[in-house]
């Protein structure tokens, strides 16, 4: 065209902002939104890409979409919208965020997804029996009650609970995503499945860093980078669209397991009684069963392995998981060949395909999501801003416990520690717990939240940080990890 | 006077932060407001710009609509009030809000440099020495933005238009943007600020319309296309295009068309031309037809001009593009070579990428397409439109006259034209008799897929053996196996007894029945091994099995997606649930508002105790409902303090006062001490405080019923007559309170014990020297005693929460 300047625009590298998408049932739209940099500024106040979802059915990880509302994706989300039914999205890029994204269609035979799908509907299944194992139980428990009168239950076995899943499986196979579709998919179908997370490289509903465990009855979020793992979703003090979950969380403070394998299966210990406490009181969660999560674990890992045996007889895990590895499936079949759980179910070993477009999250991206993850804990996100408090407190109100450098024979699993300058910027965790506790008594109290050290001053020894509630810490504990690293921008 | 200026403004201020969404009933009001105290006008002013200003993005449209609306409707005083400062307010809002925010921005400019629609004056809106340094600010701002981001939008349009040249930003957008799915702003809303009513609406349905007289100028709703429609992308570059030049090439053309005519005379196509080259050149003399609009005509200009001197000229282009079909007055004008080709766009497949256009036999590229279809116009209406396209000539009119002409509805039923591929709110109302691709947002099912998929997923068990047995049936597996097996499942393995007794299972699922008999269910899981297990995760089972997952679920709540069933517990649940979407909603201002920041999380023992709250604010269902009362079985006591946790929103509300973001952990945690659930978590979160040590769930009585501390009460019970509406023991009335925890009527203090209610105090008195610990109300009150004193971080808190439970004792047995 000859207006001078507008003809020649090449057609090269035209960034698309809107554009539409049909997949066939069993498609997936797999989509990388790299995390911002500073570098980066969008063009627009966008806060990410937005999908649309204009026919069909579409979810991710589990949790549908809702037909025509909008929904960003943030900056720092690897994820796919699958639909099984077949859908059209509508993809809006008007940030012009560096997303990079494909359609992968496959007949549904040949999905890994339909084999997940399946999964759901077997351990439903399994659910229906525990349920109606516990009618029976239930009437002659009744009965019994009303005749020995009340408060005089005590002597009848124990309920059997739901499935019990643990999934495992070698690093970057989509462990976390199918922990978190199996419990979107009990979700929607009115389950309240308890998700537990043995992983501290990620973090459930909580920072990386930690073992948690939370129920899962209401809808997910799926716009947050963590798809409803993340810790938006955790209770603020205002209303929130999504609705809030309930995490609890042991501070592990190591990146990965091997870093304290003891203090990890203690803690997985604790957690399991915690859980098993749960599914005691809690007939509807006992009902939907448990999906533990857990760290990756190579074939031909023997201690890893150990670890996966560990966790299996803790949360007395009647189906384990095994994702991407024949090979780590026939070691573990070995294995638990002989195992039964303490309901003398067999504890069966099932092997599933990962997802092709399962990918390892590299060092960076994680680095990045951690942040993203601390910054979400204290500032919120698109959906509630919050507002921290930066407070200053002297050196002698914080207590600050750490676990010791190198343990030697009889030391306690947490010393008290002098505040210092190193502490800037790291993130401490709170714990429910008194200061007098016994170190062991801290060690394995739950988190209560977290704060960061924003400034040591020690001449005048005070140090400022920075708290989500407002008000002392009065006599909580606090325990410095050595993971994650300080965050040295949260504060710029 | 001053007083009253500054009160009048306090109250606008906070009208103004309650509107939050677009909606036409509260700008009205507000305008109303404005206008009624036009004589603080001036404090009203500052208040409305402060409030643009400092409005996070996503409310400040809704604002400045408001202020559109005030200026349009009582121009006087407030346009001299906003004049000045219309610069710093627009701009400001500008740079914060999104894109398409900033698209109807531009439209309301756009409506500023007009009189106000159907008013009688003539002057617009805002003097053009107010809008245009904004529209300035506007174009240099887009042009960097251009140069900075080559991701342009133009080189977009280029691709999604297929393999064709950029054409000129100009887009006559036959969507009339008012129809937006409903389900993203529920609620009227404001209508486009141009004047231009939602079909639905109607004038009458205006009611700020100052000038409702006779109209002396027909309502420009008419005239113009559907709100702004030669709107443009805010990234388009704006080249400053003389009209002078482009008068002069103009007249040079019409010169050569002249001779060409001359040459032949008969020839209608030039004819015809040349008259569309002369009513161009008179529309262009008007002086004001937007930038944008001379940018296509000039752009057209260009092109014609490069034609005229390549004689290279093909009647086959002609021919071509009467054979592809288009209606007789769009081809009647083409018969001689224009350079483009009037292409019906083959209908698309709402969200499908457009198809590259017919290619014409000619051979040329088409440059532009004019589209086909029911060309509605008068008779010169018609050459310009085959210079341009149609609707070109109708965006031509619309900005420089007042004539009531062309943009009819027909035209949003034509195929769209290519050249308005990607409209941001997809919503093209299907016109009746047109042949229109079905609308995406129409669609929100199947119906839009492509048909062969549509067919797929209605198609019922084409994979599937017809309706399963039970699982019942499974001793006679011989019979009953061979129907279930999917036909694409490998029939071998069926000798595993296991296999086949999970096919079965399946196949219950799939007809559809649920567990009627538990018992083979209940043993089949238990005993599948693993091979079962691994042959049913590799079957596709048809779509009856993912159906489960959606439509047998019932349809989605139209905001999270999340399902109801349609039977009587499924409506009953997708009340509370759309009860809670509403609250959520309702507070989320507030919250804003007030500060909000990330809570605590609950001890060990409380998340083991707590319930997830689905869609329901209170979990303190009343005492009664365990049967037992204050002295019946303790475990229901208080209800469950988790779950307060995750109900905060309810409380924030609950006590404006009480609310005080500087409170200690507890307070900010759950101000609201007040009420039972309330009153209890505080308990939790304290025991928390003191008990950490003890981390272990579960010690200690006394704790215990700390957190089930709460004050007890009953639903007003629905046939009064028949219950004792007095304490028996006190020989005073119940108070009744509404409570919104609860969200129904109580009766405070109050617990039912067999057919009589006892104020719940009175009841412990009496009986607490008999049942002990019993009684949840003992345990609390105990809990709260024995908890005062050891608190390690929360005394002082602890201290208000008792008096606050003495408190609302006193105040309920005292004032009746």
């Amino acid at each position: 065209m000859s207006i001078p300047g507008l003809g020649q625009i090449a057609p090269q590298a035209p960034t698309t902002t809107q554009r539409t998408i049909n997949l066939r049932p069993f498609g997936e739209w797999r989509f990388s939104i790299p995390h911002q940099h500073s570098t980066f500024s969008s063009n627009s106040s966008a806060a990410g890409v937005t999908v649309r979802l204009a026919a069909g059915t579409a979810e991710r990880d589990g949790t549908e979409l809702a037909p025509n509302c909008v929904y960003t994706f943030l900056p720092g989300t690897k994820s796919k919208l699958f639909t099984d039914q077949g859908c059209t999205l509508e993809i809006n890029n008007t940030g012009g965020y560096p997303l990079e994204d494909r359609v992968v269609e496959h007949p549904p035979e040949q999905s890994p997804m339909l084999s997940y799908i399946n999964l759901h509907f077997g351990l439903q299944d399994h659910e229906r029996a525990a349920a109606a194992q516990a009618q029976q139980q239930q009437h002659p428990t009744h009965h019994q009650q009303q005749q020995q009168g009340r408060g005089a239950g005590a002597g009848v076995a124990r309920p059997k609970p739901g499935p019990r899943v643990l999934i495992c499986g070698p690093p970057g196979v989509g462990k976390t995503s199918l922990a978190k579709l199996l419990a979107a998919l009990a979700t929607r179908m009115g389950s309240q499945p308890l998700v537990a997370n043995l992983n501290p490289t990620d973090g459930l509903l909580c920072l990386p860093g930690t073992l948690g465990a939370a129920v899962f009855g209401t809808l997910m979020d799926v716009e947050e980078p963590a798809g409803g793992f993340g810790v938006t979703n955790t209770p603020i003090s205002g209303p929130s669209a999504v609705p809030v979950k309930n995490p609890l969380t042991f501070y592990f403070g190591h990146e990965k397991v091997e870093d304290d394998v003891d203090m990890w299966r203690q803690m997985t210990e604790r957690l399991a009684v915690l859980v098993r406490r749960k599914f005691e009181r809690n007939r509807d969660v006992r009902m939907a069963g448990l999906l533990v999560d857990t760290a990756p674990v190579e074939a031909g890992d023997k201690e890893g392995q150990d670890l996966l045996g560990w966790a299996v007889r803790q949360f007395d895990a009647n189906l384990v998981v095994v994702l991407g590895s024949e090979q780590l499936k026939t070691e573990l079949g070995q294995r638990f060949a002989s195992e039964k759980t303490s309901f003398e179910e067999p504890v069966t070993v099932l092997g599933l395909d990962k997802s092709d477009g399962a990918v390892q999250i590299d060092k960076a991206w994680r680095q990045k999501s951690t942040e993203t993850a601390i910054k979400e804990y204290f500032f919120g996100g698109i959906k509630a801003r919050l507002s921290p408090f930066t407070q200053s407190a002297s050196f002698d109100e914080l207590v600050v416990f750490r676990a010791p450098d190198e343990p030697y024979e009889g030391a306690p699993v947490l010393e008290r520690v002098e505040i210092t300058p190193e502490m800037a910027h790291w993130t401490l965790a709170v714990m429910i717990a008194s200061v007098t506790d016994s170190p062991q008594a801290i060690r394995f109290s739950s988190v209560k939240g977290f704060i960061v050290i924003a400034d040591v001053d020690q001449e005048r020894r005070r140090v400022k940080f920075l708290s989500p509630v407002s008000g002392r810490l009065g006599n909580h504990p606090l325990i410095w990890g050595r993971w994650p690293e300080p965050y040295l921008n949260l504060l710029a | 006077m001053a007083d009253d200026a500054a009160d009048v403004a306090e109250d606008y201020r906070q009208a103004l932060e309650d509107l939050t969404v677009n909606s036409r009933i509260e700008i009205a009001t507000l305008t109303n407001i404005a206008r009624e105290n036009a004589h603080h006008g001036l404090a009203i002013a500052e208040v409305l710009t402060n409030h643009i200003k400092k409005v996070p993005p996503p409310r400040t449209l809704p604002a400045l609509y408001v202020l559109d609306s005030v200026v349009k409707n009582v121009p006087t005083p407030y346009a001299l009030y906003f004049g000045p400062k219309l610069y710093s307010i627009f701009m400001g809002a500008y740079t914060k809000v999104d894109n398409p925010t900033r698209r109807k921005m531009d439209e309301m400019l756009k409506t500023w440099k007009e009189p106000v629609p159907g008013s009688i004056s003539t002057k617009p809106v805002f003097p053009p020495e107010v809008v245009k340094p904004i529209e300035n600010a506007l174009i240099a701002a887009k042009n960097v933005a251009l140069q900075v981001n080559q991701s342009s939008y133009q080189g977009q349009q280029y691709m999604l238009r297929g393999a064709r040249p950029p054409a000129p930003p100009h887009r006559d957008t036959p969507t009339p943007p008012n129809v937006r799915p409903a389900t993203q702003q529920p609620g009227q809303q404001y209508p486009p600020p141009n004047g231009h009513m939602p079909p639905h609406g109607g004038n009458a349905a205006f009611p700020m319309r100052p000038h409702n007289g006779p109209d002396v100028l027909p309502p420009r709703a008419t005239t113009q296309p559907p709100y702004g429609a030669p709107y443009h992308q805010p990234q388009v570059p704006h080249q400053g295009i003389s009209i002078e030049r482009l008068r002069d090439d103009i007249q040079q053309l019409i010169v050569a068309e002249r001779a060409e005519f001359a040459r032949d005379p008969l020839d209608v196509g030039k004819q015809t031309r040349l008259k569309a080259l002369l009513d161009l050149q008179t529309l262009i003399q008007r002086p004001d037809v937007p930038q944008e609009q001379l940018m296509l005509v000039k752009e057209k200009i260009t092109e014609l001009s490069v034609n005229m001197r390549s004689a290279a000229t093909a009647a086959s282009a002609a021919a071509a593009a009467a054979a592809t079909g288009i209606a007789p007055v769009a081809a009647a004008p083409l018969q001689y070579p224009v350079p483009y080709t009037a292409t019906p766009t083959p209908p698309v497949i709402p969200g499908a990428v457009p198809p590259p256009p017919p290619q014409v036999p000619g051979g040329r590229p088409p440059s532009a397409s004019a589209v086909a279809g029911p060309s509605a116009g008068a008779g010169g209406a018609l050459s310009i439109d085959s210079l341009f396209g149609q609707g070109a000539l109708a965006a031509l009119l619309a900005g420089a006259t007042r004539k009531s002409a062309t943009p009819t509805p027909s035209q949003t039923g034509t195929p769209q034209p290519p050249i308005a591929t990607p409209i941001p709110p997809p919503a093209v109302p299907p016109v009746a008799g047109a042949p229109t691709p079905v609308p995406a947002a129409a669609a929100g099912s199947l119906a839009a897929l492509p048909p062969v998929i549509a067919a797929a997923l209605r198609s019922q068990t084409p994979t599937v053996g017809p309706a399963a047995p039970p699982p019942l049936e499974a001793p006679k597996p011989a019979a009953s196996a061979p129907p279930t097996v999917p036909a694409a499942a490998p029939p071998a393995p069926v000798s595993n007894p296991s296999a086949l007794l999970a096919m079965l299972r399946q196949s219950g699922l799939l007809s559809g029945t649920t567990p009627a008999a538990p018992a083979p269910v209940a043993t089949a899981p238990a005993a599948a091994p693993a091979a079962a297990w691994t042959y049913t995760l590799k079957q596709y089972r048809g779509p009856q099995l993912i159906n489960q997952l959606h439509e047998d679920l019932g349809p989605p709540c139209t905001q999270c997606g999340r399902r109801f069933g349609t039977d009587e517990e499924g409506r009953r649940k997708k009340t509370a649930h759309m009860d809670w979407h509403f609250r959520v909603h309702q507070r989320v201002t507030d919250a804003e508002r007030r500060g909000q920041h990330r809570s605590w999380w609950v001890e060990q023992s409380d998340w083991v105790n707590s319930l997830e709250a689905i869609d329901s604010d209170h979990g303190h269902r009343s005492d009664t409902t365990a049967g037992g009362g204050a002295g019946g079985l303790g475990g229901r006591g208080g209800g469950v303090p988790g779950q307060d946790t995750l109900n905060y929103d309810d409380n924030v509300d609950e006590d404006e006062d009480d609310y005080d973001p500087e409170a200690s952990f507890n307070n900010s945690y759950n101000p609201n001490s007040l009420y039972p659930g309330g009153g209890g978590i505080m308990g939790a979160d304290h025991s928390g405080g003191h008990g950490g040590g003890k981390a272990m769930p579960g010690h200690g009585g006394g704790r215990k019923g700390g957190k089930r501390g709460g004050l007890d009460y009953i639903p007003v019970p629905e046939d009064s007559a028949k219950v004792n509406n007095m304490c028996p023991i006190c020989q005073e009335r119940f108070e009744m309170k509404w409570l919104d925890e609860a969200q129904e009527w109580v009766w405070m203090d109050a617990t039912k014990v067999g057919e009589r209610v006892y104020h719940a105090s009175c009841h412990k008195e009496v009986n607490g020297s008999v049942g002990g610990g019993v009684g949840p109300g003992g345990g609390g009150d105990n809990g709260l005693m024995s908890m005062g004193g050891e608190n390690g971080f929360g005394g002082r808190k602890r201290k208000a929460e008792d008096d606050a439970y003495s408190g609302v004792k006193g105040r309920i047995k005292l004032e009746y």
